[in-house]
């Protein structure tokens, strides 16, 4: 074959460098591009890949139950129906927002902006809560067109439910969604979770919201799921049982409204709260659904102010129940002693100002006892003036006063008890004498809210701890310090009380109850200094406004149980005769087992 | 002669058969509510590669020289075969590539790449110098009248391939410095012109790929899906038949154009550093005997099918690792393909035939 042979002879057979480089130039160039794409970005596009066929939802933990002392429910969990929308399933987002829109009759673009605002806040192919809560009529209209809407979804969720509404909503609060600046502290909530507002829910959120659990599905390309398996189970919220009595709340509400005020019932040696009544009040359930405007302008412009605890966040001048801190105070910096008497001519004189004693003729010479029974207010202008201010001051602050008592809810007052220092900061002028004397029978800047004044009578009864009042039912007991004086003094002060029940004279007669030891004061905390124009007139005939705070304090003993009792009616005129009914309904409950208010309604 | 078959370069061959095989298996596989389904792909290509180890030893047997007589009668053969495409071909996802022949459909196209290669070689091997233009323009006739054939049908990718296949051949064989020269300006500014000549679904895929994101779930889904594939696989990969992306079919194509994401996706960085190192001995065992082939002919063959294999692998990878835009390219072994491995194994034939010989004719 010579002719084959021959083209060896012509020429070069070619350039091989050229193909050598493009070897080389081939295995640098996808050397570098797997090593860019499998190790440098490979937990990238591993968490991509995760993304693509994982999808994650969670399972809702229940909240934990609250109960009253006796195993009552106050606070359960409902299933509630919510809409949502998965962006990844949607093909028509905007027209799918008209139509919940249509579905549900909220605005549309309140539907828009609220999707609009979720947006970033939930991953790709998981559910974004539009509607919070839906009717279930409104699940059947949505149910039957689900197929022409892809993307949207029906969740079913727990919801809380108080089941007594208004009667325990300044205790419990209440539960809403999460708002921005919440969902940004903490990366356990989602868009459209619940969480404790008010209340116990605030207080105890940690315990009683729980854990929520995740469900993982593997789906594929088209969205079929393959497996499904739950990463972790949802922990429940632990169930809260409260020191509340739940009947004793009724009763005592119902005894106080429609009278606005505040009732306080503790066990005093516990310091257990067992009834905690601010009236008005308003329903909590509107919040879990996400409250109206209209209706929570309503609730914000009420001139009766429901929204306010009066328990606890309320501050009000104590009258008369202040002489229970006043007398103490007398005999423990000796400048009385229970023998010691003093007449009241119905008034008393300081310079050339006249104080005036609420009964006009006077009581006559009155020695300590008589001038708590019959509430003198002479009395105690005379020993207001010898104690002066400072020593005042000190002492009802180391009863507790002006200060929080420090239950567990929050937006609690300190209260006021003024002292010249005070007087100088606040309005740089100096304590004058006379006021001395009004801060005596405990009026002019003295304030206190009605549990502070029932955590002091507890201490009273208690044998002088200073208790933190809770309104947990497993609680340990927690003093916050000790009465200033002893026993004998303490002894003294609790005779005069029952001695204000059972006296004739005494303020506090309405009280009195067959086969118990109780004891009471009553107060009268006038609301404007001074109206001599109105003094003369019954309650009714004075506007509402300018009425005085109604006060009755009081402990009751019937066996081995023990209660204190604080009741103070907003602008209810007479301590006795108006705060008085109230806590007579508590004691028939507490010993005689009798709902008053059934009967006397 | 038999002593001087290059074992080595068929060793590669085999591995990267087997790889491709096992690798098809784990593509096949479709992971569902009930457990896994296997489509039988693997098999197939099991068999294909059979029917391709006898194509090659066919291929080895005649002496190379003779298919210098044939290169004419082959090339028109084949461009015949092209003409009828038109006329009696299967159109399959809009394009009509095959002539169905009972059995199995036949894809003029791939014979049109070994005719041009062959005549390429024949052609060139005749020119003792570098080519001047009279030259080159002739030549490049070759392959430019079937690749318009080709991209006609439309099948844009093997028509690029003939042309670069025998431009690869001519840059081998060496041309004169002023065409390089002009050719290297000229190019580029010709290169825009080309854009109007492209379908629209071309045109899609070149956009898609300058920006994969601008349609996620249409146009740039296989580019984006591609890499989360190989990029997931990480240093170690996912392990043999554990491949997400592939097994809940994220992955588009994956037993055909994709199949190499599959790999890298169940074997990670090491497993394609493997494969791409043997794809490099592969590609450097037929340089060596192009080098060692005893006549022009012979060389060039093997540039020839050097540039056959080498383009393959530079488009499909690069289209995969996403360097490239979207382009129907089979990646050799490694992709699913009846005739491709047919024709690939009767060119390996070939280069294993110039190798056998080389020593015979030497005085």
């Amino acid at each position: 074959m010579p002719q084959l042979d021959a083209d060896r002879l012509q020429g070069t057979p070619g350039n091989p460098t050229l193909l050598y480089f493009l070897v080389i130039f081939l295995f640098c160039l996808f050397g570098l591009r797997l090593w860019y794409l499998q190790v440098y970005k490979g937990k990238y596009f591993d968490r991509k890949s995760r993304d693509n066929r994982i999808r994650r939802y969670s399972i809702y933990a229940p909240r934990g139950l609250l109960r009253d002392t006796h195993g009552k429910l106050l606070a359960e969990n409902q299933p509630s129906y919510a809409l949502s929308i998965v962006r990844e399933d949607c093909p028509d987002i905007g027209g799918t927002l008209e139509q919940v829109a249509r579905w549900t009759g909220i605005p549309q673009e309140q539907i828009r902006t609220e999707y609009e605002r979720g947006k970033k806040r939930v991953r790709s192919f998981d559910n974004q809560i539009l509607v919070p809560h839906i009717t279930f009529e409104q699940v059947a209209v949505i149910e039957s067109h689900a197929i022409e809407w892809p993307g949207l979804r029906i969740l079913v969720r727990p919801k809380r439910h108080y089941a007594k509404g208004p009667l325990m909503t300044h205790v419990l609060g209440y539960v809403a969604q999460a708002d921005e600046e919440e969902l940004n502290g903490d990366p356990t909530l989602a868009l459209g979770d619940n969480i404790g507002k008010l209340g116990l829910e605030s207080v105890l959120e940690n315990v009683l919201r729980g854990v929520k659990g995740r469900r993982e599905a593997e789906v594929d390309a088209s969205g079929r799921i393959m497996r499904e398996k739950v990463v972790s189970p949802p922990t429940a919220g632990q169930d809260v049982g409260l020191s509340i009595d739940l009947g004793l709340q009724e009763v005592a509400t119902r005894a106080l409204a429609p009278q606005a005020g505040a009732v306080v019932v503790l066990d005093p040696d516990t310091g257990k709260v067992l009834a905690l009544v601010s009236e008005p009040s308003y329903d909590n359930n509107p919040f879990v659904d996400g409250i109206g405007v209209e209706q929570w302008r309503a609730l914000l412009g009420n001139t009766r102010h429901p929204l306010q605890n009066r328990s606890i966040q309320s501050t009000y001048p104590p009258g008369s129940v202040f002489k229970l801190v006043m007398a103490p105070c007398g005999l423990y910096n000796h400048a009385v002693t229970p023998e010691k008497t003093v007449y009241c001519p119905g008034s008393y004189r300081l310079g050339n100002r006249v104080f005036r004693c609420w009964k006009r003729r006077g009581h006559g010479r009155v020695d300590l006892q008589r001038a708590l029974v019959e509430s003198c207010d002479v009395y105690f202008y005379k020993l207001g003036e010898e104690l002066g201010i400072g020593a005042i001051s000190r002492f009802a602050k180391s009863c507790g006063f002006g200060r929080p008592t420090g239950i567990a809810l929050p937006h609690e007052k300190s209260g006021l008890i003024p002292d010249s220092s005070w007087k100088w900061k606040r309005y740089g002028r100096p304590w004058q004498k006379g006021e001395t004397l009004n801060v005596s029978i405990g009026q002019g800047s003295v304030l206190v809210t009605p549990l502070q004044v029932a955590v002091y009578i507890s201490a009273l009864v208690n044998g002088g701890r200073i208790i933190q009042p809770s309104l947990l039912k497993q609680n340990p007991v927690i003093s916050n310090g000790f009465l200033p004086f002893g026993d004998k003094i303490r002894e003294r002060i609790l005779d005069a009380m029952v001695a204000t029940v059972k006296d004739p004279h005494g303020t506090a007669r309405r009280l009195r109850m067959e086969g118990c030891r109780i004891g009471g004061k009553t107060g009268t905390a006038q609301v404007v200094n001074l109206q001599e124009k109105y003094e003369k007139k019954e309650t009714h005939e004075i506007p509402y406004r300018m009425r005085d705070h109604a006060w009755m304090v009081s402990f009751g003993m019937k066996g081995d149980k023990k209660y204190v009792v604080v009741a103070m009616v907003e602008h209810g005129g007479h301590g006795g005769s108006d705060a008085g009914p109230v806590v007579r309904a508590v004691y028939e409950y507490l010993f005689a087992g009798k709902d008053l208010c059934s009967t006397d309604a | 002669m038999i002593l001087h078959v290059n074992w080595v370069f068929m060793g590669t061959t085999v591995v990267l058969l087997g790889l491709g095989v096992l690798n098809l298996y784990s593509a096949s596989a479709l992971r569902t509510e009930g457990g896994v389904l296997l489509d039988p792909y693997y098999q197939k290509q099991l068999m294909w590669g059979g029917a391709g180890g006898c194509a090659m030893l066919a291929c080895m047997l005649f002496d190379y020289r003779h298919l210098k007589s044939l290169a004419w009668p082959m090339f028109v053969i084949s461009m015949l075969l092209l003409l009828a495409v038109p006329v009696f071909g299967k159109t399959i996802y809009g394009a009509r590539r095959w002539i169905s022949l009972g059995l199995f459909n036949l894809q003029p196209s791939e014979i049109a790449k070994i005719c041009v290669l062959v005549l390429g070689a024949k052609c060139l091997a005749r020119i003792p110098e570098k080519l001047d233009w009279r030259v080159l323009i002739k030549v490049m006739f070759i392959g430019v009248l079937p690749a318009a054939f080709i991209v006609k049908q439309p099948d844009l990718g093997s028509g690029l391939t003939v042309v670069l296949l025998l431009g690869g051949m001519v840059l081998y064989k060496g041309v004169e410095t002023k065409i390089l020269k002009a050719s290297l300006l000229l190019g580029p500014l010709l290169l825009p012109f080309g854009w109007f000549f492209l379908h629209d679904y071309q045109k899609q895929r070149i956009l898609t790929f300058l920006n994969p994101g601008r349609d996620p779930l249409g146009a740039g889904y296989h580019i984006i899906q591609s890499q989360i594939a190989i990029g997931s696989g990480q240093f170690w990969g996912k392990g043999f038949l554990e491949g997400t992306q592939s097994q809940l079919s994220f992955l588009p194509e994956k037993h055909t154009d994709f199949a190499f994401a599959v790999f890298g996706e169940e074997w990670g960085f090491l497993g394609a550093m493997v494969l791409l190192v043997l794809f490099c001995v592969f590609l450097y065992q037929i340089v060596m005997t192009s080098q060692e082939a005893k006549d022009n002919f012979g060389s060039l063959l093997c540039a020839g099918v050097f540039f056959y294999f080498f383009l393959q692998i530079l488009i499909n990878m690069g289209m995969v690792l996403g360097l490239m835009p979207v382009v129907g390219i089979p990646l050799p072994f490694i992709s699913y393909g009846g005739s491709a491995s047919v024709v690939n194994f009767c060119l390996i034939g070939l280069v294993l035939n110039v190798s056998m010989r080389r020593y015979v004719f030497k005085k």
